[in-house]
Order: C-alpha cells, then structure tokens, then sequence
C-alpha cells in the first residue's frame, strides 16, 4: 500500500460523511425551492444528525444495532474499495452487505411498519441489483476490465460517449438504490409515507444518526460511479455528476410514489432492453 | 497404499453399510456409522496427501472386477425392473428396458470384454470430491443417528426401519466415492445407476403415499438419464469404433478432428449429468425428494448425489470446449440459476427453499461449465465446495428445527433467535455464507460472471438470478431475528474483549443452553465453522485444490487465470481481496457486536403500532376499534402474481425443453 492509497482511504473514510451530508443538505435546498418554500440550511443535515446522538438509546430489538453498525461498516467499507479502484462487482457486492443488514435490523423489530418496509426493500434491491451488473459488464465489454484502476489507466475516452444507454439505466437505478420518489418505496425522506418511515421506523436517537452517517457514504459511492463515466476529466465529471444528481432531484420532486408492482417489471424491462442496445452497439463497433 | 486406500473409499461403506442392516443393536450400528465416518476422513486425507494416481483394480477376493461390475450391473437394473413392475409404471419399465437391451447387446454383441486402463484416474478433481462426499457426508451420516432416533419416535413405528435405512444412507458414499473416482466409462455407469437406485429407495423411506410417488418420479427421471448415458456409451463406440474412449481420461483429450464426432455422446452424457443435477425441466424430482428424512436431502440433495450431476459435466468441459455444445450447456445452466431462484423466492417451505436454491446453484456450476474458460471451471469447482458445505449445514438447520418446531415453513421460524439462540445462529452463519462476500459461495458467483461477461444473454441470466437469490436469502436471515426483545440483556462488569468473545460464541442471550445431544451439535458446529474458515482459506485452497484442477485439464493449453497473492486472487479482468476484506468484516462484526453488547442507559421499546399498545410488549397485539386488542402479523411477500410456482413452472419446462432441443439438434446435424 503506498502513500496515495492510504490518503485515497483515509478521504474515503473520513472526507465522504462531509460531502454525503452536503449533498444531502444541497438536496433538501434545492427540493425545498423546487417545493417554493425557503428550505433549512445547508447544514441542516449535520445538525440533525448531531441531535440524534444527544437523545436517549432506544431500541426494540438488540439485534437493530447490531444491523446498523454493520450497514454503516459495508458502505464505508463501499466507498473504500471505490477509492482504491478495486474491482467494480467486488465493489457491488459488498454494498449489497449493507443492504441486507439494513432489512435484517428491519426485520429484528416486530412492528408492521418495519417489517413491510424490509419486504419492499427487499424488493427494490431485487430490481436495482440486476441493473447494475448489467451496467458494470457494459463497462467490462468496452474496457475489457472489471478493475476500476486498469479502466482509468488503460481507457481514455469518457465511457458515457459508448455507454450512454447504460449511463441512463445507471440513472434508473440510483433513484431505486437512493430510494427517491416514484421509488420511495420502501421509505421516505419526505414525510408522506404510508408505512410511517418504513425500514427506519423503528430506528431512533443515535441508531438513526448511524443509519443517516451511512446513508451518506452510500450518496458518495453513488456519485463515484456517476463520475466513472467521465474519468478522464475533472470539470466534465464534476458537471456530470452535478447534473444526474439533479436530475435525480428534480425527478424525485415531481414524480409520484409508484408501487413495486409497477416498478420490478418495468424497471426490468426497460433495464434489460436498453442494456442489450448497448451491448449491441459495443459489438458493432469492434467488428 | 493407493489400492487401500482407493479401496477403503469404495468398499469400506458398503461393508459398513451392510453391517448397518444386519446388525440392529442401535449402539453398534451407531459405532459403525461414527467409525466408518471417521475412517473414510482419514482415508480422504490421506490419499489428498498422496495426490494424483492412477490405479486398476484386476480381481476382488479371486474375481475378475470387469466382470464382477457387469455382473453387478445387470443385476441392479434387474431389480429395478423387478420394482418397476412392482410399482405398475409402465414408463420406467420401458426406461430401464432401454437400458438393458442395448447395454446386454453392448457388452455381449457389440464390445464383449472391454478393459479400460486405469480403470480408477484420479486427479484434483476426483480427490476434491472425495473429500467432500467422505467428510460432508460422514458428518450427515452422524447427524442422522440421533435424526432418525427422533424421527421414528414421531412416527410411532413398531419396528424400526433404520438398519435399512442406513444401509442406503452409508451404501451411498462407496458409490459416489467409486463414481468420482471412475476413469472407465461402464463402471462410471455402474455407480451412476447405484446412485440413482439408493436414492428412489431412501426418498420413499416412510412409504406414504406422496413419499413413493416422489421416489417414483425421481426414478424416471433419473433413469432418462441413464437411458442417454448408455446411448452415449455405444455412440462412442459406434463413431469412433474403438474401445479405447470408453476411458474418460481418452475421452477428454481427444484429437482435435475427432471434435464433430463425439458431440453427441458429449451432449448425452451432459444431459445424463442434467437429469442427476434435477436441472430444468427435471427439477421436480428433486423438490419432491424433500419428503425424505433431512439427512437424505441433506445428503443426497446438496452435497453428493446431484453433485455427481455437475461432477460429470466439469470432468467433460475441456473435451467439448468452444464448440457450439458449450454455448448451449452454459445457456441452459444460466437459464436454471434464473428460473430456480425465481421459484426460490415463491416458497415459503424452508426445505423447498433449500432445494430450489441448490438447483439454481448447480445450474450456475454448469454455466460455468459450459462457459469453459479456466477461469470459469475454477468458479464451478470453487462453487462446488462451497456449496457443499453451506448447503449441508443448512438442511441439517432445518431439520432440526422442524423436530424442534413441528414445521418448516420459514414464516413459523419468525423469532426463533428468542428460543432457539444457537441453532438459529448457526443457520445465520449458514445463510450468510450463502450469499454476502467475503464468503466462498459469493465469490465464485463473482467469478462466474466476470467469466460470463463475454456472453451476454449468459450474462443477464445469472445478474437477474443472482438478485433474486439476494432477496429469499436475506428475507429467511431476517425472520429468525424478528421479533420482541425477551428479557433484559445481563450487563456484567465485564471486559469488552471477553464480553465480544462470549457474544460471538453464545449470542445475546448467554443464558439459553443448547440442549441438543452431541451427535447433532457436532454436525453442526464443524459444519458452520468449515463454511467460514474454508471462505477465508480461498487463496491457499485456489493454489492447493483448484488451480492444479485446471491445469491438469488441458495441459500446454492452459494460462493461468489467476494470480495467488497475499491479498487474495487477482485475474488480468479484476480483483477480489479476499483477505483484507475478511479482515475488515471480522473488525466491523467484532465493533458492531460491542456497540450493541455495551452498557449504559438504553430503553428497550415496543415497536411504533400507530396506537396503543398491549401491556405485554411480548405480544403483538394492539388497540383497535371498539377498545379491542387486535393480533397482527406481517408475512413475506413471495410474488405469487409474477412468479407463482404453479404458474411459471409450465413455461419453464416448455423453454428449457426447447434448450435442449435446440441443443441435441444442432449436435445430431
């Protein structure tokens, strides 16, 4: 491990919560305008994140802390591997952990709310999980790696350029993984839920505060993916990524909740078709 | 020491099997079953130790072992005809008709007296499964003492059935041991039948109506299969009209003009290989073998006899490798993995779960298979590993806690971590290693679709597979957790080191005792921690088993896929780190465990009900109209409406019977 690793690690640890809760207070911002209201500050989110630790440990279940520090370790653990550009299914999969930890702290609390909240979580990983693969083996088809670090070092072109379709079914996914409007499915950040707060309902105090920490480590691994597609230079990614993140906003805000019955076959439909497309369009570029 | 040892294997379980029926004090048989156990772990060890050999057997106690194995042969298929007529089935009549007349005029008319040398060839390959079928089934073996004690009590039997029982059950072993070990094809054959015959006996065990039903219908599709390995037989012979590739070793490493001709045999014995791996349209047999007794599942079903399965396909990849065949063979092995997981996720039958996922498992092994790529044959042996021991450990799981619980529905297994902390923790472990990095299982999924990434429609198939097996896996993870906290945790003055270790080995509740006798915890706990130390020895076993598996393959054709570093497999396309990731993961678990064992003010709440409460926060009730208390209780959602078992089932049988069409026509023409 060299000296740009451990620094790569060490932002990855500590820098992402900060940019997570920015972004997460530049969301609220920009929904709230979108909304014609004023909105809280920027800084809204550290602020209620620092409550949350000021309040009482309350839990129903042992097993729900276990749940969320371990949520917490897989998406730090996620943005780490993304930092050293490791291997983007290996990457995958270990964000996946976190998702699976999430539903089982879900599933440890008895209440209803929280247990159809898991099931529907459950549900949104099923649709999200399948189009990112898909994403990542467009990328393998193109770059002929799966290894971020060879990918920047060997491929110098931006991949949205081949990959534009799949840039789009990365999109789709991210409003399910980022669980925003039509897909708020499983839970809300709005406060309009018919299952109260669904996965997080039985979370509070400091336990939420962890889950919210983690949740922002999950908006960075996100916007480090986005970035992916135009890696070789910085303003374009910046502009990249800052432009899908509103998208996902502005889509979030003007779109109502759908149910999963509408969202796993479309999601998958659409996914698989526009995949293939661009598969399609990778082989007939190398012949 | 080879011929001991190689001897041992094979004959010892048959002898101790036999013991087992004659004998019907309870405590000796259970003394043979544990001796024989222990002996034929050795013995694997030993002859792992020893590595590849080659051995022939010419006689047994004065008689000619070719002959001795035809006799045996006929005779087997004798009595299944016998039964055949018994049970009034004209169509495994006809099944096992087929295989004797033409095998009688193979060996009487066609090719009398063929000697194959060696007739045992024993690779990595042969010795990984040896390994797996002497100490995973031993271990199953064991299990069932106590098992079957229990479970003839259920049954207020007058007499009891376990020596015949066991007699299959420990039979079993020498045959798949003999089978994995076969170089000649008849002999292959011959264990190949024996398989297929302990199993029709052992499913229809209890002989209920629905248990001999299942056992029938598992005959007739197995012995499809033998009809098309006997088929492969004298189509070898009749293209290449030499009894000189009547030896698998011959088989494989075949001319490279003689491609176009072995095609079908090729395509039959992997549809042979199909039928014993209950692949699509076949996996009916392998669901209803789940009336059995658990130890036959566990055994029979998850770690060796639909092993046998993909055992065959794996040994015969590199002979067909980049023909058109083996694009098909990875089709329809991906096409398995999505179909069975989806029919995974419709069931609320814990063991029906199980098996679902065990086909879809063994479809992804043959899409590796068939993808033919070293990369992807070590995938497939990795996940054959892997999946041997988890899968294992986890029907063992459920049937013990269905003698425990009285069912198996995985609904009735919400919040058994109250009352069952260990069993149920060891379930976790083995659902888990199942399914998350940096546990084997996973990674050879990762493994197998960075090889598949070449082949789209393979590719799509195994992603959208893969999150389904996600969601019934967690889903089952959650439920043995849910539930309301029982009683206030002990907070004793205690270091956070010590407490850590307690709560790693005893859980949350240090208080509730495991009440089960040895003969189960031992299964159990070995298993459980085999899973996770095996996961965390994948680079060393990758070095020692697997990539000598490969190269002994296709030899001067093979590049080594991976590279064994201190930090796991690296390949030219990716990377997984799997011991910094362990490590990681045991220093996340091992923090995660200390935030929540620590003292301090903490309230332990009911859950938010959206009105007033029952006073007792055990049970889930709540105030609703007319100042009642009102139960209420969430289920899974298994999406009955897309993917309802009784409605696609149809469909896939219908899709992956034109697979095989497509398949077998492209190779006739």
């Amino acid at each position: 491990m060299n000296t740009v690793d451990v620094i790569a690690v060490l932002a990855a640890v500590f820098l992402s919560p900060l940019l997570g809760g920015l972004v997460a207070g530049i969301d609220r911002k920009v929904t709230a305008r979108l909304q014609g209201r004023y909105g809280p500050p920027i800084f809204q989110p550290f602020y209620d994140v620092f409550k949350l630790f000021g309040k009482e440990k309350m839990v129903v279940n042992y097993w729900q802390i276990f749940c969320a520090y371990m949520y917490l370790a897989a998406n730090i653990l996620t943005v780490v591997l993304l930092a050293l550009q490791s291997d983007l299914l290996l990457i995958f999969f270990v964000l996946a952990v976190g998702g699976v930890f999430l539903v089982i702290g879900a599933l440890a609390a008895e209440s209803p709310y929280s247990q159809v909240g898991a099931q529907r979580e459950l549900i949104q990983m099923l649709t999200y999980e399948p189009l990112i693969i898909l994403v990542f083996v467009g990328i393998f088809l193109e770059t002929g790696s799966f290894k971020i670090s060879q990918i920047v070092a060997t491929y110098h072109q931006p991949l949205l350029i081949s990959l534009p379709l799949l840039f789009v079914v990365l999109g789709y996914a991210i409003v399910i993984k980022l669980r925003k409007s039509p897909f708020d499915i499983s839970t809300s950040h709005h406060a309009h839920q018919e299952l109260v707060k669904g996965v997080m309902t039985e979370y509070s105090g400091p336990y939420l505060g962890v889950i919210e920490i983690s949740h922002w480590y999950e908006t960075v691994f996100i916007l480090g993916l986005c970035a992916l597609f135009w890696h070789t230079n910085y303003i374009w990614m910046s502009v990249l990524v800052v432009l899908t993140y509103f998208g996902e906003v502005l889509v979030d805000n003007i779109t109502a909740r759908l149910t999963w019955r509408w969202m796993l076959p479309h999601a998958w439909t659409g996914g698989l078709l526009m995949s293939f497309a661009n598969y399609f369009w990778i082989y007939a570029k190398l012949k | 020491m080879v011929e001991g040892l190689v001897g041992v294997s094979i004959l010892l379980p048959c002898i101790a099997g036999l013991l087992c029926f004659l004998i019907k004090s309870p405590g000796t048989r259970s003394a043979i079953i544990v001796t024989t156990g222990a002996i034929l772990t050795i013995s694997a060890l030993m002859l792992f130790n020893i590595g590849p050999c080659t051995y022939t057997p010419h006689t047994i106690l004065g008689i000619d072992v070719n002959l001795l194995i035809t006799v045996a042969d006929f005779a087997l298929l004798f009595i299944i005809l016998g039964i055949a007529f018994k049970l009034g089935n004209p169509l495994v009549v006809i099944l096992t008709l087929l295989q004797i007349v033409p095998l009688a005029y193979f060996e009487l008319k066609m090719a009398p007296h063929v000697e194959v040398s060696p007739a045992f060839y024993i690779d990595r390959l042969a010795l990984i499964m040896n390994l797996i079928i002497s100490i995973v089934g031993s271990l199953i073996c064991i299990f069932g003492i106590r098992y079957m004690e229990e479970h003839e009590h259920h049954l207020h039997l007058k007499k009891s059935r376990q020596p015949r029982f066991f007699f299959f059950l420990v039979l079993f072993l020498g045959a798949m041991n003999g089978l994995v070990f076969s170089n000649n094809l008849l002999w292959l054959y011959f264990f190949w039948e024996v398989t297929t015959f302990c199993s029709f006996m052992l499913i229809g065990h209890d002989r209920t109506e629905i248990a001999i039903r299942n056992a029938t219908r598992a005959l007739w599709m197995n012995m499809t299969g033998g009809v098309a390995f006997v088929a492969a037989i004298i189509a070898i012979y009749y293209k290449t009209n030499s009894v000189e590739y009547l030896s698998l070793q011959t088989l494989i490493n075949h001319s490279p003009e003689l491609t176009g001709f072995l095609l079908l045999p090729f395509a039959l014995l992997c549809f042979a290989g199909f039928t014993k791996s209950a692949q699509v349209p076949f996996q009916s047999w392998l669901c209803g073998a789940m009336v059995a007794p658990t130890p036959v599942s566990a055994l029979l079903h998850s770690s060796t006899m639909v092993k046998a399965g993909v055992y065959l396909v794996v040994r015969l990849a590199p002979g067909f490798q980049g023909t058109y065949l083996s694009t098909m063979v990875a089709t329809f092995g991906a096409f398995t993995f999505l179909t069975a997981s989806a029919l995974a996720v419709n069931m609320s039958n814990g063991k029906k779960i199980l098996a679902y996922s065990t086909i879809a498992n063994l479809g992804l092994i043959i899409a590796c298979a068939g993808i033919n790529t070293p990369a992807a044959i070590i995938a497939a042996v990795l996940l054959i590993i892997f999946h041997a021991v988890s899968k294992g450990l986890l029907f063992l799981c459920v049937g013990t806690i269905e003698h425990a619980i009285g069912s198996r529905d995985i609904e009735d297994m919400r919040g058994l971590y109250n009352s069952m902390p260990a069993v149920s923790r060891i379930t976790i472990i083995g659902i888990l290693t199942m399914m998350l990095p940096p546990f084997g299982a996973l990674m050879s999924k990762w493994m197998a679709i960075e090889a598949a990434a070449n082949i789209p429609w393979v590719v799509v198939m195994v992603a959208l597979g893969s999150g389904l097996t996600v969601l019934f896996w967690a889903r089952w993870a959650g439920l043995f957790v849910s539930g309301p906290q029982l009683k206030q945790q002990e907070v004793k003055k205690e270091s956070a080191l010590k407490a850590t270790l307690m709560t790693m080995f005893r859980g949350f509740y240090p208080n509730a005792k495991w009440k089960d006798p040895a003969s189960i915890k031992v299964p159990l706990v070995l298993l459980a921690i085999g899973a996770i130390v095996l996961s965390m020895a994948v680079p060393w076993i990758y070095t020692i088993l697997v990539e000598p598996v490969v190269s002994s393959y296709r030899p001067g054709l093979f590049v080594e896929p991976f590279k064994t570093g201190p930090f796991g497999l690296t390949s030219g396309v990716g990377a997984f780190y799997v011991l910094p990731v362990f490590i990681v993961s045991i220093i996340a678990y091992l923090l995660a465990v200390v935030a929540s064992q620590k003292g301090g003010h903490r309230v332990i709440s009911a859950p938010y009900m959206c009105g007033e409460h029952y006073p007792d926060p055990t049970q889930p009730k709540f105030r609703s109209h007319m100042n009642s208390w009102r139960d209420y209780l969430a289920g899974n959602v298994y999406l009955h409406e897309f993917i309802g078992e009784d409605k696609i089932s149809y469909w896939i049988n219908i899709l992956s019977l034109i697979i095989l069409i497509v398949m077998f026509g492209e190779v006739v023409r």
